[in-house]
């Protein structure tokens, strides 16, 4: 058994196929970007190594890396504070709704399986000042003073876009912790309502604290699917108006592809591999801690 | 029919009379979930208005007659049927490559002893956090060079390298669950490997092979830039391509355009209210895994 189970050609056929695919699509084409980050590249032709050059232009005098990192960041905590509570009340109240549950989750999952060119095409003409729903139901509850070109306001976009990206990903977050609630042992309610415990106090004080470690995993996904976000910004508003929508994916695909500056777009494109590297380690690690098994 | 649930609901209110609360729960939760779906409702109602009542106030308005004529539009203009033929082709033979792929690779990982396995765990867990926009640049350059952009190759070949790595956690976990025992007794019968993998493993695995390809299935169908940047060619184009092309070359035509946004999102809910459970359990052994 354990000389066929440690055989060099078996493992070999098992693993090679898996592994080419992964370091020819994934590693190969970083390490490519690694070399392209050092180069002043166009795209086409020749180009000269010029060292750090480009990424001490990015981190220390690039005012759009700096824009799409704090809209990454803004994108996170509007996604932790806006999301999740409301996931977190939405998979409460869901548990209660009996043979209702399971209709009610598909239809707050819906959103999270359609098409993101569909998502943000939609969106798109939601926000439209001409035709869009938004304005129109403004207009039919008396608030036409707060019609608005949502997308072509510097100071809104960014917010346009934020609520996009909520909706169409509340499902994922609202899954996670109605999976966690489903986690919770009967058991534990039945206790909480012996020693006394109303709705209220069940909720606060036992079942949300227990949701903790669910919560950690949210939170982790959050921040890195925000930090990744590209698609919708790039279908609605491609970074603009002015870059106030910016985000790194988005930045260092217009830079290469309509700035022509290849060299400095993979420049980008490594820091942004280590940023999200970074930060995956780094919130795995300070949110690790054992939160205690029930 | 209708006097029959009349019936059905004063039976049941005899036996329990509603709460209150219950009432204000389900009128609650029934408003969330339009609020919810209102987007998508809003799209398929002006899917069917002519393009000129787009401009109206009104917030729905009632398509009279429905203009089906758009979905006609939509089909042909939007080149709907190749290219939702392109995206059958390349999101079934990345599903395919995938779940073979990430089979062989679990049961490495699980079963086999090997020296490099946690070097190459580590690489695994390396391919999943790396985000598929600091490919683009790099494979673009690639792919130009060996000839593989314009080819179902230059979208099937990343597409599976990105959903190797969860697919692969998702087969590992499972596999993990299945007893030895029954290995140890087919070895003693003179079974080799592949006839373990494959005559035993493989269907036990079912499920979770079921699991990782309905994900799997909706990730490629849905995916956008990695198709917009590697494919020019029309013979090659996906799906969310017909929208792009529609608000470049037709963008007064707003009736098809709506049209076209349905048509791509339709068959991603069909298949999710089929798959519903699989998806929901891919999805999350996928994320509490990352």
């Amino acid at each position: 058994m354990n000389k066929l189970m440690s055989d060099k050609k078996t493992i070999f056929l098992l693993v090679a196929p898996g592994f080419l695919i992964l370091v020819s699509m994934i590693i190969f084409p970083i390490g490519m970007s690694i070399y392209y980050g050092f180069t002043d590249w166009g795209g086409i032709g020749d180009y000269n190594f010029i060292g750090f050059e480009n990424f001490k232009n990015i981190l220390f005098s690039d005012e759009i890396f700096r824009t799409s990192l704090i809209n990454a960041l803004l994108l996170t905590v509007a996604t932790i504070l806006i999301q999740h509570p409301i996931a977190i009340f939405l998979s409460i109240l869901i548990t209660h709704c009996g043979r209702w549950e399971k209709v009610l989750r598909t239809i707050l999952f819906i959103p999270a399986i359609i098409s993101v060119v569909v998502t943000a095409k939609l969106w798109a003409s939601i926000y439209n000042p001409q035709y869009g729903l938004l304005n129109n139901i403004l207009d039919s509850i008396g608030l036409s003073s707060l019609k608005q070109d949502w997308l072509g306001n510097p100071d809104l976009a960014i917010w346009s876009v934020i609520i996009v990206t909520i909706w169409q990903g509340f499902g994922y977050a609202f899954l996670l912790y109605y999976a966690g609630l489903k986690g919770v042992p009967d058991e534990l309610y039945e206790a909480a309502k012996i020693d006394g415990a109303n709705p209220f106090q069940l909720y606060t004080k036992v079942v949300i604290p227990l949701l903790a470690p669910m919560m950690r995993v949210a939170i982790i996904i959050a921040v890195i699917s925000c930090l990744k976000q590209m698609e919708v910004v790039y279908l609605m508003t491609n970074g603009g108006p002015g870059n106030s929508t910016q985000f790194l994916g988005n930045y260092l695909y217009q830079t290469a592809f309509s700035y022509a500056k290849y060299g400095y777009g993979n420049a980008i494109s490594v820091l942004f591999v280590i940023v999200v590297l970074i930060i995956t380690v780094v919130l795995n690690k300070v949110l690790k801690r054992d939160v205690g098994e029930y | 029919m209708n006097t029959n649930s009349k019936l059905n609901i004063s039976q049941k209110r005899k036996r329990k009379p509603p709460k209150v609360g219950k009432v204000i729960l389900y009128t609650f939760m029934a408003i969330v979930g339009i609020l919810q779906l209102f987007p998508l409702l809003w799209l398929f109602d002006y899917s069917l208005l002519k393009s000129g009542n787009f401009f109206g106030d009104a917030v729905f308005q009632f398509p009279s007659p429905p203009q089906w004529d758009n979905y006609v539009k939509a089909f042909t203009q939007g080149h709907v049927l190749p290219y939702f033929f392109n995206s059958l082709l390349v999101t079934l033979v990345s599903v395919a490559i995938t779940a073979v792929v990430s089979i062989l690779l679990a049961y490495a990982f699980t079963r086999m002893k090997w020296k490099f396995n946690v070097l190459f765990m580590n690489i695994i867990l390396l391919g999943m956090m790396i985000p598929i926009h600091a490919t683009l640049l790099p494979n673009f350059i690639i792919f130009n060079q060996v000839g593989l952009l314009n080819s179902y190759w230059a979208l099937i070949l990343p597409y599976t390298a990105f959903n190797i790595p969860i697919s692969m956690f998702i087969v590992s976990g499972f596999m993990e669950t299945i007893p030895k025992t029954i290995e140890e007794a087919a070895v003693i019968d003179g079974c080799s490997i592949w006839g373990i993998l494959f005559k035993i493993i493989l269907p036990i695995t079912r499920p979770a092979i079921a699991t990782i390809s309905v994900v799997n299935f909706i990730n490629c169908w849905n995916e956008f830039i990695m198709a917009y940047t590697f494919i020019t060619l029309d013979k090659f184009k996906t799906l969310p391509f017909s929208i792009i092309q529609f608000v470049g070359q037709y963008s007064s035509n707003y009736g098809a355009q709506f049209a076209v946004m349905s048509l791509i999102a339709i068959p991603s809910i069909i298949i999710y209210l089929i798959f519903t459970d699989e998806i929901n359990k891919g999805l999350m052994s996928g994320s509490v895994k990352g």
